[in-house]
């Protein structure tokens, strides 16, 4: 009988996560991504934009401007990633694994222990963003045109898909190991990689089914769709709300699966 | 008291690219003594080691504690406790943090992780960052990781590098009375004068071979344990 328990790997793992100041930054991230950047746009207003958009007067103003929050899901994804290239900067990893051979199940933990990081952190952001809507839309004097049951399944839909994006972050974080380059990865194709294909016609297809188009699919609105509209006159729809969480589930359970299965055999230097 | 393990090394081999780290190596570590792993640097001793653990996959042959694989052991930080390279530490980590993490991996009370670092001298360095640490409070910090489950078996690489005469002293008496308790002592390192206070039984590695496999006594009888070493590399003249 194995005395290593999945509960004490998750301790363990959010032990090591609370460890060291990283996790102090999470909380202010979480913050700035939603409330910072909510209040911002409320306070400026999408109808002040240039191009003119829809205001939060109107329902598809709220979309947009708590769609917004969809850009920054980099800090989840890379904080996700420090999980398990920290451990090979640092050298952990050998210690992990002898006090943990069998090392599925060290990365499952892993995987719930950000996970559940990952779902404090989106719950962060959904609520200072509620805070930032409402409180800056009272500032300025104006309605919300958004029920207040679809703005909060809008947060909530974000709040998942920060959790799925740490997530995302651990496998990438497994498969690469490194962690310079898993950075590089994840800001090159979050930044660059998206927001290229979205505009480019004939790849543009593929934009509802990545996971930058699966998250604007939550909030049924999209900048990156707004481009490229400016660009190409025309933009490939968002897949339903719905089939985007979907997506990007699918998305989290693959991640998960290459970071159970990447370490498996690989020599530990 | 802990039941004896056994350690049985048959036929390991293990390559790199071009470069053949370990040939084709095999010998037991018997309980209730010091086995001191002896060779040069590059000699294919840390790679043996890390073959016995786990972390690295060998070409051939199996490495077995009590007749299992390091992966198949029920319990291993219990069963064998590691310490290799003394810099597997997170600079941002105090040395308390480090132990409590891989305390609560096995679901150790944090009393170990304070017993433990009695034991191993570096309380007084517990609440300091890992990466303010010497060189000796980090082997002493490694040492305590291994003891954390109380296991029964000892494999150590190089467990002198950093540590100053009284560290060794220390140390030298620590590993004595593990293997008068029934422990398993399996030391690598380098430093022949060391290891020559130290063990009672010697292998000597050289080139990724295994060329003896003795009692100390036996080995350097007559002459000393670096002469015997010589002798058998071939680098005496």
């Amino acid at each position: 009988m194995n005395r290593l328990t999945s509960t004490h790997l998750i301790h363990a793992e959010l032990r090591r996560l609370l460890a060291t100041s990283l996790w102090k930054w999470g909380p202010l991230a979480a913050v700035f991504s939603g409330g910072a950047l909510t209040i911002l746009c409320v306070l400026v207003g999408p109808e002040n934009f240039d191009p003119p958009m829809p205001g939060v007067d109107t329902a598809a103003g709220v979309r947009l401007v708590l769609s917004m929050i969809g850009l920054t899901v980099l800090a989840p994804a890379l904080f996700g990633a420090l999980a398990v290239t920290s451990e090979y900067r640092h050298r952990t990893i050998a210690y992990t694994f002898l006090f943990a051979p069998k090392r599925h199940r060290i990365l499952g933990a892993k995987l719930a222990a950000y996970g559940i990081a990952g779902l404090v952190y989106g719950l962060i952001v959904a609520l200072s963003a509620a805070a930032a809507l409402y409180g800056g839309a009272a500032a300025r004097g104006i309605e919300i045109g958004a029920s207040p049951g679809a703005v909060a399944g809008i947060l909530a839909g974000l709040a998942a898909a920060m959790t799925v994006y740490t997530v995302i972050g651990v496998g990438l974080g497994a498969l690469i190991q490194n962690q310079t380059a898993t950075l590089i990865a994840l800001g090159a194709y979050l930044y660059m990689v998206e927001h290229t294909l979205a505009i480019i016609p004939g790849f543009n297809l593929v934009y509802p089914f990545l996971p930058g188009g699966a998250t604007a699919a939550l909030t049924e609105s999209s900048l990156m769709s707004e481009a490229a509209v400016e660009v190409t006159g025309s933009a490939t729809p968002l897949l339903p709300p719905l089939i985007g969480a979907a997506v990007l589930l699918a998305y989290a359970l693959f991640a998960s699966a290459a970071a159970v299965l990447a370490p498996m055999r690989r020599d530990v230097a | 008291m802990h039941p004896p393990h056994r350690l049985e090394i048959r036929g390991l081999t293990k390559r790199f690219g071009p470069v053949a780290a370990v040939t084709d190596v095999g010998f037991a570590v018997e309980p209730g003594r010091v086995t001191g792993f002896l060779g040069p640097n590059g000699s294919g001793k840390t790679t043996t080691l890390r073959m016995l653990l786990g972390l690295v996959e060998p070409d051939a042959g199996t490495a077995l504690v009590n007749g299992l694989r390091y992966r198949e052991l029920p319990d291993p930080a219990r069963t064998v406790g590691a310490a290799l390279e003394a810099n597997n530490f997170h600079p941002g980590q105090t040395g308390r943090d480090h132990l409590r993490i891989y305390a609560a991996m096995i679901g150790s009370p944090d009393s170990r992780v304070d017993e433990v670092l009695s034991l191993t001298g570096i309380w007084d360095a517990a609440h300091r960052k890992t990466g303010g640490y010497s060189t000796g409070m980090r082997q002493r910090l490694n040492l305590a990781t291994a003891m954390l489950g109380e296991p029964p078996v000892l494999v150590l690489d190089e467990p002198t590098n950093g540590l100053d005469p009284e560290g060794i002293a220390w140390l030298r008496r620590f590993l004595k009375e593990a293997a008068a308790e029934g422990r398993t002592v399996l030391v690598a390192s380098h430093v022949l004068s060391e290891a020559a206070q130290l063990v009672d039984d010697v292998l000597v590695m050289h080139r990724g071979r295994l060329l003896a496999a003795a009692p100390l006594t036996e080995l350097a009888a007559g002459t000393t344990l670096e002469d015997a070493f010589l002798n058998l590399t071939g680098a005496l003249a």
